[in-house]
């Protein structure tokens, strides 16, 4: 076996743009974990095809123009051809990777550099054990896997109980013990409302008998329309929405109505394959209504442009590559965008390819740049979303009326849609032609080929029956076989309830993706969701009755160290609230939530000048009930985020988010002790535990302890916050002034009939409660 | 200390703490001793960052002028200019550019000398605009790069570019890679702060969260704001009412509870939780201290200027920075706006420059007074630069100048450059570069070099492949180091 000629390769000294990786690092990261992972063998995919991407790929790889002596190391067949399995020594590419023969050494000699030891080492290790070279997992279609055998069969509640302790008895470790009911409600109620439970509902849900009052609960917490706005904060943060453009001026946009078509399919339980095929083509559906063709927003949540001087048409083509992102995050689970300028280097995702993705989106009557809401947009009736059927019918946008823009000299822009309407996907009559931009810039299309609409070779699911538009491709996403959507779906729903997904890499399913701690649950999970017809709440409640679910959260000192990151699922949940739930939860049990489904964006407290100090925008802050709508509803400017959002992790919004990254710093500290909302919480919190938590302070502070963490204090926790209370009685003593500042902070009156200073020292009390770890996080 | 990472106590302790990202804030609280101990808290103990080297600079002061100062009135002098002003920009030197729509649609491209003399400063004789009579006086501490290039022709993209790497958003900013790579200094303030000034124009150009964000990297790597409004640091004051006294009751009493249920559920993000509540209690005793300028000398407030004393001037943001970097702050990025002369270049450029040239000296000469300028790093610039052809017509007084990507000029200061040292050339119309150019990429290398960092190697795993700063290119330019 010969490579070819000499020289065969200018090594690869870095791509156009993006996608070089340091191996070293990479290796080093991908080094065995001492969790799931025990010394086992060399994965081609995740190991050494990283090696070869980053030395060899740039001549022997997708980039045909490139390709020297027809060997192609990203082709199956023909690496294997380089290789003699079981014998480093015998094969071809380990020989010419350790030449010194300048004739036969690879990179050739007159290129920058020579394969490290770690990565010869991993070459050799690889053919030496075995030269195993199959399909990465997560391109095969899963087929449902049979239960795994248990031996403590006592345990299990459901099927996703069997996967979980088998691993758990391989690891040599056993669950441990159920949480108890107050917490068990508490956990799930915050799951899947984004609020605690009240005192009454854990009074009632404790006493309960029926075998079925969990479920019950569950099935209520599901029928409130909490759920929806709850469930609605990540598919949020995965479709970027936002209420501002991006990019320099940042000015509004309208879209909260697709924002409420969001949290109105979540309420109906939408089956997820609707769900999307909405977003993606509601408007191609046979007899479209409105409410189909609004949910199509979710590919106009990309920033547009419109500082002055921009150039309309790379603004253009910018938006479509910001859809075909959000493709490849949220539907696919695959960073597809690297082929933007290049083949991907790791997964078969030719540049080509990308353009033909890139086709499907090319074909919308847009002009790339724009105020307000640009078109095509549509009008929204008043109704809306109680819309007539009359009302809810398609309606043709209008299509695009030029005009100078007010702001730089040569730029014209299309017209202006108000916040009475939202923009939508549309299709041009006759299709634009697509091309693909070489290094990905707009202004270099080669125009010799034109390329189709099309998916991935290795995503095709029929030979011949491409799909051709928008509606065909949400056919395709959404077919059975598809190997990826349901997997990346249960992912996402999986890591909603356990912090981290069964794989942890949510957005990348790809070869360089994290593996799953459980593939064969998240296969089960995948085809049961199939065959459930796509039923989210089905799979939630798989998730919320099982016995790995209700395990108790504390960790035991032996078991940590086999699962530090509990990615064996040998303990309950344990997180902090995210940003949303935690603001949430505080005017929900002070009292002060304004529930109320839907509408325009909210302008609640913010730092004084937040917009101004950087910007030519104002916020004016809103007053009364805005003030204390859930946060799913505060106004959303992308390049000036809700700081104390973004303080605990709430993505910005300008890219699609698919996972959490839940921090622990001081300023979350300085945020829940003196920012104006909590501040005011506590001062509410503390007049519900005067007015109704009994008549001594002992029962009051009791009561508010119990409001915030749906249990009661033991006696030492008790008698701590006793002394705190005393404590801050003796501070607030004859102090009316410092009295009466604390009771002044935020806007709402306090109760005047309270005895200033009693409410002062609670008031305290109450934002000590507040800031309990306990009270912060899901336990 | 390196040798502390690898101590098996040590190990263990932040790998348990590592579910959360506690592990990482946690580490970042210990780090003082132990710049090496991994942030991240994906890859606590698997991945090391810097710094990777003995570094030059131990803190860096950015002195960012949005907007895109004009580099050809005030530090590329083109004598030619003068004798072609109002000629065509010939189409040989300015061909068929990539121009923005505020000027592509324009009929005629006239050349527009500078705006001020120019006057060769100092032993080293660099070229400095009358418009900055005291930043020439430190020409000698100054390395000029008049070599800069970058893709970007608009604001956005071009600042993104320069303070993360890349045009699109999502990236780690500058300061965050700098905290993620070097981890803090000092026990009671975060390691990344943010300045953001006002200026003599009105409605300046915006900026964006991301400038200071923290991308894909755990989210305490974000810069911190100092806010001219309202507190400081947001959320530092305690509420109205409430003493120092108070807010210890209660956080002693919250630290009791805390405990308690750490005893109970093990779960060490509580026991970072617990300290991170200390370290906020401290930021709040030490940033008043930090703001409050009583203990500086009259002599030495009056070096910045008349607006030394106004909360949010550039000039106390510089006294602010230079107070900052006493305490071992890694990474200030100061922002001043205004720079985006597109119109009224004679009346608003001085302007500008008023605000800034007085403050940047007095922060440079007082950094070396203190022999700091030796290990901190300063940088002056903005995104692009402007063009040689005026924006609208010159003969009417309030034209200005467009965006130009090609050429501007980047002043470095301290921290291991060479003083005096003038880099790199432009052609007769400061058009494109002639001589060393150097690209953004080059610059952030530079920079991490200087920090002990090599660009390469400050990596962090996202989306499927490691990404650093500097994407795939930069080189760093030993040609400016001293």
């Amino acid at each position: 076996m010969r490579i070819g000629l000499k020289s065969v390769l200018v090594l690869v000294c870095g791509c156009h743009t993006d996608c070089s990786p340091d191996p070293e690092v990479a290796r080093r990261k991908r080094a065995p974990q001492n969790d799931v992972q025990v010394a086992r063998r060399l994965d081609f995919h995740r190991d050494v095809q990283p090696v070869l991407a980053n030395h060899c790929f740039s001549c022997h790889g997708p980039d045909k123009k490139k390709n020297e002596a027809d060997v192609r190391l990203d082709v199956r067949e023909s690496l294997l051809s380089l290789v003699a399995p079981g014998s480093a020594q015998q094969s071809e590419l380990v020989t010419r990777v350790t030449s010194r023969d300048p004739d036969a050494m690879m990179p050739p000699p007159h290129t920058a550099g020579r394969l490290a030891e770690a990565e010869l080492a991993i070459i050799s290790r690889w053919i030496n054990e075995g030269a195993s070279y199959p399909r990465h997992w997560a391109f095969v279609p899963p087929v449902l896997p049979p239960l795994p055998a248990v031996a403590d069969k006592s345990w299990p509640r459901n099927e996703i109980d069997y996967f979980i302790l088998n691993k758990l008895e391989q690891h040599g470790l056993r669950p441990t013990r159920p949480t108890d009911r107050t917490a068990l409600l508490r956990r799930m109620t915050l799951d899947v409302t984004g609020l605690p439970p009240t005192p009454d509902e854990v009074d009632s849900f404790v006493a309960a008998s029926a075998d079925d009052a969990y479920e019950t609960r569950i099935d209520q917490c599901f029928r409130s329309d909490r759920y929806g706005e709850h469930m609605a904060e990540s598919w949020l943060h995965a479709s970027r929405y936002a209420d501002s453009h991006g990019y320099q001026n940042d000015e509004g946009r309208y879209m909260h109505v697709w924002r409420d078509w969001v949290i109105l399919a979540f309420n109906a339980n939408q089956p997820y394959d609707r769900f999307i095929t909405e977003q993606i083509a509601g408007d191609l559906l046979p007899q479209a209504t409105l409410t189909q063709q609004i949910a199509t927003g979710f590919f106009r949540n990309h920033r547009i442009n419109i500082e002055g001087g921009v150039i309309r048409k790379e603004w253009y083509v910018e938006n479509i590559m910001e859809r075909v992102d959000a493709l490849g995050t949220v539907f696919l689970g695959l960073t597809v965008s690297c082929g933007r300028c290049h083949s991907h280097k790791f997964d078969p995702i030719s540049q080509d390819e990308f353009y033909q993705l890139f086709a499907y989106f090319n074909n919308v009557p847009e002009w790339g740049v724009g105020n307000a809401n640009n078109p095509p947009f549509v009008s929204v009736p008043e109704s809306w979303p109680r819309l007539s059927s009359g009302e809810n019918q398609f309606v043709e946008p209008d299509p695009i009326k030029l005009q100078k823009n007010i702001d730089g000299a040569g730029l014209m822009v299309p017209q202006a849609g108000g916040p009475k309407t939202v923009m939508v996907m549309h299709e041009r009559k006759s299709r634009r032609p697509t091309f693909k931009l070489t290094d990905g810039r707009y202004d270099s299309a080669d125009r010799s080929v034109e390329l189709q609409p099309g998916v991935p070779a290795f995503l095709q699911l029929s030979p011949d029956a491409a799909p051709r538009d928008r509606l065909e491709l949400a056919r395709w996403l959404t077919d059975h076989r598809h190997p990826l959507t349901a997997r990346v779906a249960v992912n996402r729903i999986w890591q909603h309830f356990f912090g981290l997904g069964l794989v942890k890499t949510s957005e990348d399913f790809g070869t360089q993706g994290d593996p799953p701690s459980h593939p064969q649950l998240l296969d089960w999970l995948a085809v049961q969701f199939v065959r459930h017809d796509w039923d989210v709440q089905w799979i939630q409640k798989k998730i919320l009755t099982s016995a790995t679910y209700r395990q108790a959260s504390a960790f035991d000192a032996a078991t940590t160290q086999k699962d530090p990151e509990n990615r064996l699922l040998s303990r309950g949940p344990r997180q902090r609230l995210s940003a949303f739930s935690l603001r949430d939860q505080a005017l929900f049990v002070s009292g002060l939530l304004v529930e109320q489904l839907g509408g325009p964006p909210v302008k609640p407290y913010m730092p004084p000048k937040l917009w101004q100090g950087f910007s030519r925008a104002t916020y004016q802050q809103e007053h009364g009930d805005s003030l204390y709508r859930r946060s799913v509803y505060t106004f959303w400017r992308r390049t000036t985020p809700p700081p104390t959002m973004i303080e605990f992790n709430a993505p910005d919004r300008e890219t699609c988010s698919v996972r959490r990254d839940p921090s622990n710093t001081p300023q979350q500290a300085l945020a829940l002790m003196n920012n104006v909302t909590f501040v005011e919480a506590s001062r509410f919190l503390a007049e519900r535990m005067i007015r109704a938590g009994g008549d001594s302070p002992a029962e009051q502070l009791a009561f508010g302890f119990r409001l915030a963490t749906c249990r009661q204090p033991r006696p030492p926790e008790l008698a701590v916050l006793v002394d705190a209370h005393h404590t801050f009685e003796d501070q607030f003593e004859n102090q009316p002034d410092r009295c009466r500042l604390l009771l002044s902070v935020g806007e709402k009156p306090r109760d005047e009939t309270i005895d200033p200073h009693q409410h002062a020292a609670m008031t305290m009390a109450a934002s000590l409660v507040l800031n309990l770890d306990e009270t912060i996080t899901k336990d | 200390m390196p040798h502390r990472l690898f101590s098996p106590e040590r190990r263990r302790f932040l790998g348990t703490a590592s579910l959360g990202i506690g592990g990482g804030a946690l580490a970042s609280l210990l780090q003082k001793d132990c710049p090496t101990v991994a942030a991240s808290p994906r890859s606590a103990g698997t991945h090391q960052p810097g710094p990777h080297f003995p570094a030059r600079a131990k803190r860096v002061i950015y002195l960012f002028q949005s907007g895109g100062p004009s580099q050809i009135d005030l530090f590329d002098f083109k004598p030619i200019l003068k004798e072609r002003e109002g000629q065509v920009v010939p189409p040989s030197v300015y061909p068929d550019e990539r121009k923005t729509t505020m000027t592509s649609a324009q009929k005629k491209f006239s050349t527009a000398p500078n705006i001020s003399p120019f006057r060769q400063r100092g032993k080293s004789g660099q070229w400095v605009s009358d418009l900055l009579p005291h930043l020439a006086d430190t020409a000698d501490d100054l390395c000029v790069v008049r070599s800069m290039q970058t893709h970007a022709i608009n604001h956005d993209p071009a600042i993104t570019f320069f303070l993360t790497g890349a045009e699109v958003p999502g990236r780690p900013s500058m300061g965050a890679w700098v905290s993620y790579g070097l981890g803090s200094e000092n026990e009671n303030l975060p390691t990344f702060l943010v300045l953001n000034s006002f200026g003599s124009i009105e409605k300046p150009q915006p900026l964006y969260n991301r400038l200071w964000g923290n991308g894909f990297l755990p989210s305490h790597h974000q810069g911190i704001m100092f806010r001219r409004f309202g507190q400081a640091v947001l959320n530092i004051d305690d509420p109205p009412g409430v003493t120092r006294a108070t807010r210890q009751a209660m956080l002693e009493q919250l630290q009791r509870l805390n405990r308690v249920k750490l005893e109970e559920v093990g779960d060490p993000e509580i026991q970072t939780r617990i300290s991170q509540y200390e370290m906020a209690f401290r930021m709040q005793m030490t940033v008043p201290q930090l703001l409050d300028f009583s203990d500086e000398p009259a002599h030495a407030l009056k070096k910045y200027g008349p607006e030394v004393q106004q909360k949010g001037s550039y000039a106390h943001n510089c006294l602010v920075a230079r107070r900052l970097v006493e305490r071992d702050v890694r990474f200030i990025q100061l922002f001043h706006r205004g720079w985006d002369q597109h119109l009224n270049l004679n009346r608003d450029l001085p302007l500008q420059c008023s605000d800034v040239d007085q403050p940047t000296a007095a922060l440079i000469s007082d950094l070396k007074e203190r022999d700091m300028l030796r290990d901190t790093l300063v940088i002056w610039g903005g995104e692009f630069g402007r063009t040689v052809y005026s924006q609208g017509d010159l003969s009417i007084p309030d034209y200005g100048r467009d965006h130009h990507p090609d050429c501007f000029t980047v002043l470095l200061a301290g921290g291991g450059v060479r003083a005096g040292l003038s880099y790199g050339a432009t052609d007769d119309f400061s058009v494109r570069v002639t001589e060393q150019p150097m690209h953004v990429h080059d610059l952030q290398a530079t920079i991490l070099h200087l920090l002990g960092i090599d660009h390469e190697r400050l990596t962090f795993r996202s989306q499927g492949r490691d990404f650093r700063l500097t994407d795939v290119h930069g080189n760093v330019v030993t040609d400016l180091l001293s």
